[in-house]
């Protein structure tokens, strides 16, 4: 890899803390917590700081600056600094059964305009690239009229255009005639793929978000420049990769599930395993994730972003109730329960090992001697009261630790697309108190160092995912030619969200076919990375 | 004709009923789960039809369920359905008029009012499809269907093998493209031009189809289908509420509502998917079989099943336990959530239930029409209570 002398800075903000790391390469030069702060900027200033501070890098060696946040998330739950957004279905005489924002909570609805700047156009597609009627360029150009000084920006969901963009391309430069060229607009088939309804929800929360963004690339950038870092700034996506903050202004929602991505990805990277899988183990519960080729693998299910079903792809995450504070329920020395419930954060009150009336996954991982040295990030030791974790059964610790490894097992598996072994990344607090060894499916167990800013770690991977998708008939089009084209498609599309060309190659090929349709119909969809740096 | 079929409950008057059940949303929530078990794995995504029957309600459009021995016999009545491919309909769903069309044009080719909506079968799709279209209509459903599961084509009905045709079939677009087939009794070909005008519209069509009078409805009719779906839909969200198995509260609403033991066979984890595009050429399905790896209690077992939309058979260790037209659901055994055919992926876990057809699926014309041999399996036909003890 010739980035590895390059400096990198990222950022993980999370609810409470702020992450920020300062990466050569694989190794960690310097990390720091800050609190995180309303405006986001704030708590990234105050970490970088210190983190420059800390390693005494020239901020001139810098050569990307990236963050993680779930700031656009936030607005949309909070229905905080929301635009207005002008709304256009390209559909008609399809569709009305069911218009726009139909299932929308009435106060977001409200937040972003309402229901007076929606419009269902006659126009859109059919699956083979047919109109099913010519756009009505006139009606857009009469909305467009009624909606000047109402709204901010304006989404635009034509029906197939994730197939044939055409309409919603043509509309987009109606728009732009009426409304004026600065006017923010969302165009749906770059946003989420087949399905209109929650591609077009996805669509208008996108263009709900896009002021929020600007707002925070701007003051970032003003931060970084002031600290003599000349770096472009990059933001984490869903899949976990980057793209230039100049563009996350135009494609917001690909931060809402940043947070996630960027721990597995951090814990990918600092494991070396690219394929495999990643247990995120708390203190109440544990996210099993998959990955593929450093990704983690998407969900195919929809999404629901403050009360709105979308279909913005998010990584598959397999949350279970086990975690360093789940209380194991027995009978004697049966075990009958683990969890749901977790004594969470009162671990060192209720847990065994420090003298508390409840046994834990902790407690039985210390009372089978797993837990022998103090990390700092605890600020506690283990156990506090070794007597009574010595009162306890060897036969419930031993039925506990099976049960535990159980339930594991049974994540691990769920998650798995193999039936072969694969390796298992362990990270999180909970991560040194759940059995690693010999576990069913699994080739080898990891615990990386340096798991508590993972998410910052996963920040600075500087590689950027994206994709692309379509329709091909494979009695007309020849397999190969048609993954050929969408990958093309796909490569353009990494290139426009920062990466350079040469070094974009293929993680994901997915078909699906059509079916109760004849013929060999299929949808064809293509995940690719690029490298940010030479 | 024109004003009175804008308000069901006139016509359930006129009719001199009194004894209707009204569809809420709760009501079509249930039915349409309980429709989308029977579906056996094929029916298709039930959102597109739930929202829009949701709205039609939400309009204040009435839609009332009516006994079938209630209906007179000389009424004319009609199915209505969404045919074609279910991933069109995810992206491009119709237009609140597009059904009123369909059966316009029926009534204007025959002659004759549709006074009463029959579902065709109980689907994800067109189990929502048809109380939305009556209500857009003002039309009744009758508590019946064709099939009391779903089957692949439009021929495949209780209908057809008790003497009933789909023709007249109005199949229309939203752009108001009208095509009417009416093919006599070759049910086989109303069904082959019915899809090709699907595809040729953009891979989706609406119909109207099957009208039958109420003496008809009354002799080939699955009876009491509506209520059945019904009565397995609210098993399962009363269990999901009231944290029990929703598998056990299935089979006993079955019983309880059709008087029918279903089977529990098998517990297990999908570990290979094979998907192979039509051997037949052209036909519009979706082929292949999958293999489930017990789990539980059936540990070392495996299970295979054939699927063409719809499951198709399921052999247990190479020993054959269900043939078509028997009903095959895999159920999320947490949730009792189907797994369809088209949406199931490596490593979803499943409890599989089997469900007798109904006995008027079972006549030999039935079994000639949708039976193994059907299916091009070289294998007599025999009931799941043939091939089962019952479980507990």
């Amino acid at each position: 890899m010739s980035n590895t002398a390059q400096l990198r800075v990222g950022f993980d903000v999370g609810g409470t803390f702020t992450d920020g790391v300062l990466m050569q390469g694989r190794d960690v030069l310097a990390k720091a917590k800050s609190l995180t702060t309303q405006d986001v900027t704030g708590g990234i200033v105050e970490a970088l700081d210190r983190v420059l501070e800390g390693s005494a890098a020239d901020p001139k060696r810098i050569s990307m600056v990236s963050l993680g946040t779930t700031h656009t998330t936030n607005a949309i739950i909070e229905r905080r600094n929301l635009n207005k957004v002008g709304i256009f279905r390209l559909g008609a005489p399809a569709t009305t059964a069911i218009p726009p924002l139909t299932g929308w909570p009435e106060d977001l609805k409200e937040a972003i305009g309402g229901h007076e700047v929606v419009h269902i156009i006659r126009g859109g597609s059919e699956y083979d690239g047919r109109d099913i009627v010519p756009l009505d360029v006139k009606a857009i150009e009469d909305a467009c009229e009624a909606m000047k000084g109402k709204v901010d920006s304006v989404a635009i969901t034509g029906v197939f255009s994730p197939i044939i963009a055409d309409h919603e391309e043509q509309a987009e430069k109606v728009v732009r005639s009426v409304l004026g060229e600065e006017i923010h607009v969302t165009l749906s088939h770059r946003i989420a793929t087949i399905s209109l309804l929650e591609r077009e929800n996805s669509t208008i929360l996108n263009a709900a978000v896009i002021t929020v963004m600007q707002r925070a690339v701007q003051s970032l950038k003003a931060a970084v420049a002031e600290r003599g870092i000349a770096a472009p700034l990059f933001i984490v996506q869903n899949d976990g990769s980057v793209m230039s903050a100049d563009y996350a202004v135009d494609y917001p929602i690909f931060t809402v599930a940043s947070g996630p991505a960027a721990s597995v990805r951090g814990s990918v990277y600092l494991s070396g395993i690219e394929d495999g899988v990643v247990a995120d183990i708390g203190g109440t519960s544990t996210d099993v994730a998959y990955i593929v080729k450093g990704f983690p693998r998407e969900s195919s299910i929809t999404v629901n972003i403050g009360g709105v079903k979308t279909n913005i792809r998010c990584p598959d995450l397999l949350s279970i109730a086990l975690g360093g504070g789940t209380i194991i329920k027995h009978d004697g020395d049966d075990v009958t329960g683990l969890g749901p419930e977790s004594v969470g954060y009162n671990l060192v009150r209720l847990g065994t090992a420090f003298g508390g009336p409840l046994m834990t996954v902790h407690d039985t991982a210390v009372a089978l001697g797993k837990l022998d040295t103090r990390l700092d990030v605890f600020k506690t030791d283990f156990v506090t009261a070794p007597d009574k974790i010595a009162a306890l059964p060897r036969a419930r610790v031993d039925n506990a630790w099976n049960a535990i490894r159980t339930t594991i097992e049974e994540a691990i598996d769920k998650m798995k697309t193999t039936a072969e072994p694969v390796p298992a990344i362990f990270i999180g607090g909970g991560a040194l108190v759940v059995p690693k060894e010999g576990l069913a499916g699994v080739s080898q167990a990891v615990s990386p160092d340096h798991f508590e800013v993972g998410g910052a770690v996963g920040t600075t991977i500087a590689e950027i995912g994206a994709y692309a998708e379509g329709v091909v008939d494979l009695d007309v089009e020849d397999r190969d030619e048609a993954i050929e084209r969408v990958t093309r498609h796909a490569i353009d599309n990494a290139v426009k969200a920062g990466a350079i060309r040469e070094t974009a190659e293929v993680i994901d090929v997915e078909e699906i076919p059509f079916t109760y349709m004849p013929g060999k119909r299929e949808k064809i969809r293509i995940r690719v990375k690029g490298k940010v740096l030479q | 004709m024109s004003d009175r079929r804008s308000d069901p409950r006139r016509i359930l008057a006129d009719w001199g009923i009194k004894d209707f059940r009204v569809i809420d949303k709760e009501a079509i929530s249930e039915i349409t789960l309980g429709a989308s078990i029977l579906a056996t794995g094929g029916g298709g995504d039930p959102e597109i039809g739930l929202l829009w029957t949701y709205k039609v309600i939400d309009e204040g459009k009435e839609i009332l369920m009516v006994d079938p021995s209630d209906v007179p016999d000389e009424v004319q009545m009609a199915s209505s359905a969404c045919l074609g491919a279910a991933i069109v309909l995810t992206e491009k769903p119709p237009s609140g008029s597009v059904i009123n069309l369909a059966i316009r044009k029926l009534e204007a080719y025959m002659g004759r009012p549709i006074e009463a909506m029959i579902p065709l079968e109980c689907g994800g799709v067109n189990s929502p499809v048809s109380y939305a279209a009556a209500g857009e209509f003002g039309i009744p459903v009758v508590d019946v269907d064709g099939m009391n599961r779903a089957f692949p084509e439009l021929q495949m009905t209780s209908w057809v093998t008790h003497g009933c045709h789909s023709s007249p079939t109005v199949s229309v677009d939203d752009r108001q493209n009208i095509t009417v087939i009416d093919t006599g009794d070759d049910d086989v070909l109303a069904e082959t031009l019915a899809r090709r005008a699907a595809m040729a519209y953009g891979g989706i069509s609406w119909i109207a189809t099957y009208p039958l009078t109420g003496v008809q409805m009354k002799a080939t009719s699955i009876l009491g289908s509506q209520s059945i779906a019904w009565a397995v839909g609210r098993a399962v969200m009363r269990a999901r509420q009231e944290h029990l198995d929703p598998i056990t509260e299935l089979l006993h609403s079955l019983k309880e509502e059709r008087g029918v033991e279903g089977y529990r066979v098998f517990r297990g984890k999908i570990v290979d998917i094979r998907r192979d595009f039509g051997s037949e050429t052209n036909k519009g399905f979706t082929l292949g079989s999958i293999v489930m790896e017990g789990i539980d209690d059936y540990r070392d077992q495996t299970a295979t099943l054939d699927f063409q939309n719809e499951w198709l058979n399921l052999r247990v260790n190479g020993e054959v336990l269900c043939l078509p037209p028997d009903l095959i659901a895999i159920l999320d055994s947490e949730t009792g959530e189907p797994i369809r055919t088209d949406i199931m992926k490596y490593g979803y876990r499943g409890t599989i239930v089997l469900i007798p057809a109904h006995e008027r699926m079972r006549t030999p014309k039935g079994i000639e029409m949708f039976g193994p041999r059907h299916f091009g399996y070289d294998i007599d036909y025999v009931p799941v209570e043939g091939l089962n003890k019952p479980r507990r």
